[in-house]
């Protein structure tokens, strides 16, 4: 899915990425690991083409992503990136679920049955005309993941999705998440808990001081 | 003591009574206070935002300056516009001095800059997480940032109204600018200044009550939104 080439992404004269090589396949569920400033969020950033890294190459699908001839929109829509404090926007359940279907076009129909599906998924069915900025923490994370699962994306990138929530969340997190590689989706996820790559069958990237350094395979 | 309730009760007769020259008054100040918010809203929000989401060499200088101007007493600015609108002025030939345009010009430029600094306020006030998720949801640029004014609606549409609120109460440009007309280009506050200095005391009054009543409704009309 992404081919990676002497990725660098630097802040003034820190450099927060250094990778080498790193390829991340289709449909496979991966970990990534490492402590805190090891380049974890820099790293989901620029696979969510929501950073550009200060040089190097990114392979996405076999295609160069340059950036410089043609918007990254294109791949933006492809990629779907969950922050660890997800941000829900003013209006109802409804709206945030339906931002990123609004924007690819889907319409009517298949616009509701896809919310529906995605609500029902995480447990919040009939939350639809809630006031997003009503819900206790563990909805509102809920609703964050409908509305990215809602756009079957090729590709979905979590940053520390199982933290900062309450246990129940937290099992059908990690069952929504374990089931998407067989459908067809590619999962990015950091996270700080080492049994998380066996509990969820994934394979685990490493990264210490920016780089990357291990990968280990389930 | 007994003055200022026999005014008071004066005030509120004449305002019950609709007298002409009140009403003149408060509809000149409401046209032009609402033309100049209008023209002060088109440069000003655009401007906040672009200086609060974009970064540029002298940017800590545009944003003093803003500041600066947020304070330049309505006298100075009524004199700087009187130039250029002068017959001897650059702007002459159109024969704008003394129009209620003249009044209007010079309120864009009180106005521009407390929208400005209101929306940039805001913009630095947003939740830093709303345009990359509006990004990751496969928005482009554009409606990223249309996502993010909607998100801080309340604080744009608060800068709209210290921008009203910033030209119906100002008394220098009015007078400067728009001559003090009767009839044409006299405001509720040019009025009020005019009148109380012949001893009009309680025409003075009635128009500050409606002053205060105006002030009152658009702030009603901001809470209704906001509860929305």
């Amino acid at each position: 899915m992404y081919r990676l080439q002497s990725i660098r992404k630097c802040y003034g004269s820190n450099v927060a990425l250094d990778i080498e090589e790193l390829t991340i396949a289709e449909g496979r569920l991966y970990t990534l690991t490492g402590a805190n400033g090891a380049g974890k969020s820099t790293l989901l950033s620029i696979l969510a083409f929501l950073s550009p890294p200060t040089s190097g190459e990114i392979f996405y699908a076999g295609e160069r992503v340059d950036r410089n001839h043609g918007p990254v929109e294109e791949y933006r829509r492809k990629v779907t990136l969950l922050h660890q404090s997800p941000y829900l926007f003013g209006g109802s359940v409804d709206d945030n679920v339906a931002f990123g279907l609004k924007v690819r076009g889907i319409r009517g129909e298949e616009r509701r049955r896809r919310i529906d599906e995605a609500l029902d998924v995480v447990g919040l069915r009939g939350f639809r005309d809630r006031k997003a900025r009503e819900l206790s923490g563990g909805e509102a994370q809920r609703v964050a993941m409908a509305r990215a699962l809602a756009l079957k994306p090729e590709v979905l990138l979590l940053d520390e999705p199982l933290a900062n929530i309450d246990r129940e969340t937290t099992g059908l997190f990690e069952t929504v998440i374990a089931s998407l590689p067989a459908q067809g989706t590619t999962v990015v996820m950091t996270t700080h808990d080492p049994d998380h790559p066996g509990r969820l069958n994934g394979e685990s990237i490493f990264l210490e001081g920016g780089r990357h350094v291990l990968r280990s395979l389930r | 003591m007994d003055f200022l309730v026999s005014s008071f009760a004066s005030a509120l007769r004449l305002i019950g009574s609709f007298s002409p020259d009140v009403f003149d008054a408060v509809r000149t100040s409401l046209a032009v206070s609402a033309g100049a918010t209008v023209f002060a809203a088109l440069l000003g929000i655009p401007l906040g935002l672009l200086v609060g989401l974009s970064d540029f060499p002298l940017k800590r200088m545009v944003v003093t300056l803003l500041n600066t101007l947020m304070a330049v007493p309505t006298v100075v600015v009524g004199l700087l516009v009187y130039g250029f609108l002068s017959r001897q002025g650059p702007l002459g030939v159109l024969g704008l001095l003394f129009t209620p345009t003249a009044i209007v010009i010079g309120g864009v430029l009180l106005a521009a800059p407390i929208v400005a600094n209101y929306a940039l306020a805001s913009v630095r006030g947003a939740d830093p997480r709303i345009v990359p998720t509006a990004l990751t949801l496969g928005a482009g640029r554009f409606l990223a940032v249309g996502t993010l004014i909607g998100e801080i609606r309340f604080g744009i549409l608060a800068a709209v109204i210290a921008g009203f609120g910033r030209v119906i109460s100002e008394v220098g440009v009015a007078m400067m600018l728009g001559g003090n007309i009767r009839g044409y280009t006299r405001t509720m506050t040019t009025a009020i200044a005019l009148e109380t200095s012949k001893g009009e005391f309680a025409f003075g009054m009635a128009l500050g009550i409606v002053l205060m009543m105006a002030a009152l409704i658009v702030n009603l009309f901001l809470n209704l939104l906001q509860q929305r």
